[in-house]
């Protein structure tokens, strides 16, 4: 392990240990050191006051030559353990005599003596020294000394500071690792708590603050640190949590906007179902009407015939009378069938570009005899130039025929003027037509209410003049489903004006239906023109019934697209849009009463007529979903053969003119078209036992 | 005395119909559904039918595709009757093949108008 990378405990006791030892070792040393040269020193000293000593007493000896005092001086020395060597030199240098100790190893002796003085010789002492006898010299002393003394006190020495550092360092160790706790002790609890927050996430936690030192400092700044996380960390669960509330809250909004957008449009669904009913309602009622007046005015007008032949006047004119209501109920009931038509949006266009001038003309003509009923004047002024228009003529005509008819009821003895200009305003070209009468006029108040459907201007005026006050209503609606306007200007007792501004070219756009059935119906002409008149979808799960289906309708000359599933067959519908599609009903997964109830939702392809073409026997199911043919497998080819060229005729010529298109599918889409005849079918097969097959 | 094959399923105005077409100078034979209708185009040879549009087995529209398929009974001039005064109505009437049409309740004088100028121009061709 890397000596940086040891923990502070044991760095701290490192330095410590370190620190101390040196210091010991050092002092120790040097103390030493000193003491080993001062005992040298006195070593040296020693010697040379026993070189004196010696020399003093062999001085005599040396003087006379008498060699045996002089040994027995030198011999003196063995008392002297470290002294190893001593030698007497004559004045001539020549050995006098020497002495060896008696542990000591015989050695040569240096010849002739050195220099005078103490020196260190390897490991020994060694003097020279001057013999003198009367201040005479008589000869040299040399004295060797083996240096034990210093040696022993060096090695004792050396024992002693061992044993000193080893203790010391032993006590230092204790020291140490008890003190560093001083310093290791705050910082690792420092890093046990922020170990703790890392681990437990829990900001609550504190570290203690032991001193004042810098590690205090740390620790108060890590606390202040941790506060503060733990105040944002509360803030931010309280938003957290908030945020939560609001997510449920609003997840809660959502499914209670769900919930209630689903209840409206399920309320929407059932108005719009209400609304259809109410619309097929009023069309069936005035079918049902229509055919008994029909029995009405059509015998009646025979009575007349008859009994006019056998000259019965008075009867005559009584079956006349019963004939002019029945006429009257007709018109009243053709009136509120085509206001509910109006209404349902189902009110088509059929377009078509005529000469205005003749169009009036023509009708004053034909009301001359009620216009002048009241004695009333008629004047005409058309523009010059008036040229042609494009617009619904039968629609335009019965605008102005009720707007005549209107001035004639309430004119008498006055003046009915119908004018007719072009102008152009903001680009667009229009036609103004306008009614001026010289009649009973009518206040602010019923001019509020005026084109109101069944309000007329006054409760009386209804028993005095009759209608149903429709007239207004539908002239008003019509003008709107051309773009147009109506209006009307007039004082009580004045006369009335009013004013029709139809554009010059209508369009086919209705713009009198509401915006929930032009959801619901089928999109302008456009889906119909890409219709693909020569080809036709077969969907059916059988591969024997697709080849059989295919072969035969190739032979009529259709281009057939097969599909083996309904799936497939939803998909080719909406990729080809075919003429007609026929459909088998058992099939996996999406079976097709599945793919019928598809077909019809989707506004692009509700407009395809569909045949059934299955085993199974469920008519009335297949018409309920819209289907416009029913038939029975073994499929009669003849009959199917009929059915699409029905479809392919009706087709056709909706595309050859694409705005009596969009108003024939308002008038009767081919399903509605289709179901009505065949529920007649059906009511009709009960009553003859005699169905299709 | 032209021959009128009249095909229509409501009895009264069958009934009425026919009398007064009778009294007209015509010829009346009557059918009452489209099936019935078409055979009799057939069996009777007619020389104008007055084609019903909602009519039970086989609606009008169908008999009037088939009498124009048809070169026996091509000929025929056919008015189809509805009761709706539809634009469509009207459209498909004339797609179909039919020589004219009228909306029922039938304004008896127009309708022999029409009757009138269809025989003519039968007999001229």
């Amino acid at each position: 392990m890397n000596l940086k990378d040891l923990s502070i405990k044991r760095k701290l006791m490192l330095i410590t240990m370190l620190t101390s030892g040196l210091a010991v070792v050092l002092s120790s040393a040097g103390f030493l050191i000193y003491d080993l040269i001062s005992f040298r020193q006195s070593l040296s000293q020693d010697l040379m006051t026993q070189a004196e000593i010696i020399g003093y007493n062999s001085a005599a000896a040396m003087a006379f030559k008498d060699e045996s005092a002089a040994t027995v001086t030198l011999s003196a020395l063995q008392a002297k353990d470290d002294i190893v060597s001593a030698v007497l030199y004559t004045r001539e240098g020549k050995i006098f005599t020497q002495y060896v100790h008696a542990k000591a190893a015989r050695r040569d002796f240096p010849s002739p003596p050195q220099a005078r003085g103490y020196r260190f010789e390897g490991s020994y002492l060694e003097v020279f020294r001057d013999v003198t006898l009367n201040g005479e010299p008589v000869g040299t002393l040399f004295l060797q000394s083996d240096m034990r003394q210093w040696n022993s006190r060096a090695k004792r020495y050396a024992t002693i500071f061992l044993s000193f550092v080893l203790i010391s360092g032993f006590f230092a160790l204790i020291v140490s690792s008890k003190l560093q706790k001083l310093i290791s002790g705050p910082i690792l609890h420092l890093e046990d708590t922020m170990r703790m927050v890392s681990a437990t996430k829990s900001y609550e936690v504190r570290a203690t603050r032991f001193y004042g030192d810098e590690i205090g400092r740390l620790i108060d700044g890590f606390n202040t640190m941790l506060s503060e996380i733990q105040q944002r960390d509360t803030a931010l669960h309280h938003a957290n949590d908030e945020l939560q509330t609001r997510t449920l809250e609003l997840e809660g909004e959502i499914v209670h906007r769900k919930e209630m957008q689903k209840e409206l449009l399920d309320a929407k669904h059932a108005a719009e179902d209400a609304n259809r009913a109410k619309s097929a309602f009023l069309a069936n009622m005035s079918h049902e009407l229509r055919t008994p007046l029909n029995a009405i005015i059509g015998y009646s007008e025979m009575l007349e015939e008859e009994t006019h032949e056998l000259g019965k006047v008075e009867s005559v004119k009584d079956l006349q009378k019963i004939q002019k209501a029945g006429k009257h109920l007709l018109s009243l009931i053709n009136d509120v069938l085509d206001l509910s038509k109006i209404e349902a949006g189902r009110m088509g266009l059929h377009l078509e570009t005529f000469e205005i001038s003749p169009m009036i003309e023509e009708m004053v003509a034909t009301l001359r005899p009620a216009l002048s009923k009241n004695c009333n004047t008629v004047q005409v002024h058309l523009a010059e130039q008036l040229g042609v228009m494009r617009a619904d003529i039968t629609k335009v005509r019965q605008i102005l025929f009720n707007l005549l008819s209107n001035a004639c009821k309430f004119t008498d003895h006055g003046t009915i003027s119908v004018d007719v200009n072009r102008g152009s305003d903001q680009g667009e070209e229009w036609i103004r037509f306008q009614v001026t009468d010289s009649g009973i006029g009518i206040n602010a108040k019923q001019k509020a209410n005026l084109f109101q459907e069944f309000t007329q201007a006054d409760v009386s005026i209804a028993r005095k003049y009759g209608g149903t006050g429709l007239g207004l209503a539908i002239s008003y609606r019509y003008a709107r489903l051309m773009k147009g306007r109506i209006s009307v200007e007039s004082e009580p007792g004045q006369g009335s004006v009013f004013t029709v501004h139809l554009p010059a070219k209508v369009t086919a756009e209705i713009t009198g239906a509401t915006p929930a059935e032009k959801a619901n119906d089928v999109p302008a002409a456009s889906p119909g023109m890409k219709s693909n008149l020569d080809t036709i979808l077969v969907i059916d799960d059988d591969s024997t019934v697709r080849d059989l289906m295919s072969r035969f309708l190739t032979k009529l000359g259709f281009h057939v697209v097969a599909a083996a599933s309904g799936e497939e067959g939803l998909r080719l519908a909406k990729q080809v849009n075919p003429l007609v599609v026929t459909l088998d009903v058992i099939m996996p997964d999406c079976d097709g009463w599945a793919v019928l109830n598809k077909l019809k939702a989707d506004p692009e392809l509700a407009e395809i007529p569909v045949i059934m073409v299955t085993v199974v026997d469920n008519e009335s199911m297949g018409f309920e979903l819209g289907a416009s043919s029913y038939m029975i497998k073994p499929v009669d080819r003849d009959r199917l053969a009929i059915l699409i060229e029905k479809h392919r005729l009706t087709r056709s010529s909706a595309v050859m003119d694409a705005q009596a298109f969009a108003a024939s599918r308002r008038d009767a889409s081919p399903k509605k078209d289709g179901g009505r005849v065949k529920r007649t079918a059906t009511r009709n097969d009960r009553k003859t036992a005699a169905p299709i097959k | 005395m032209p021959k009128i094959l009249l095909i229509e399923d409501n009895e009264m105005n069958m009934d009425m119909l026919s009398r007064r077409l009778e009294r007209k100078g015509y010829c009346v034979v009557t059918a009452h559904d489209g099936e019935e209708g078409h055979l009799m185009a057939h069996s009777e040879s007619p020389d104008i039918i007055l084609m019903d549009i909602s009519l039970p087995v086989m609606d009008g529209w169908e008999v009037t595709r088939l009498l124009k398929a048809n070169e026996a009974t091509r000929h025929i001039p056919i008015i189809a009757l509805t009761a709706h005064a539809l634009v469509t109505d009207r459209a498909k009437a004339f797609e179909v093949g039919c020589d004219d049409y009228d909306t029922k309740p039938v304004e008896f004088g127009r309708l022999s108008e029409k009757i009138e100028n269809l025989l003519l121009v039968r007999k001229s061709s």
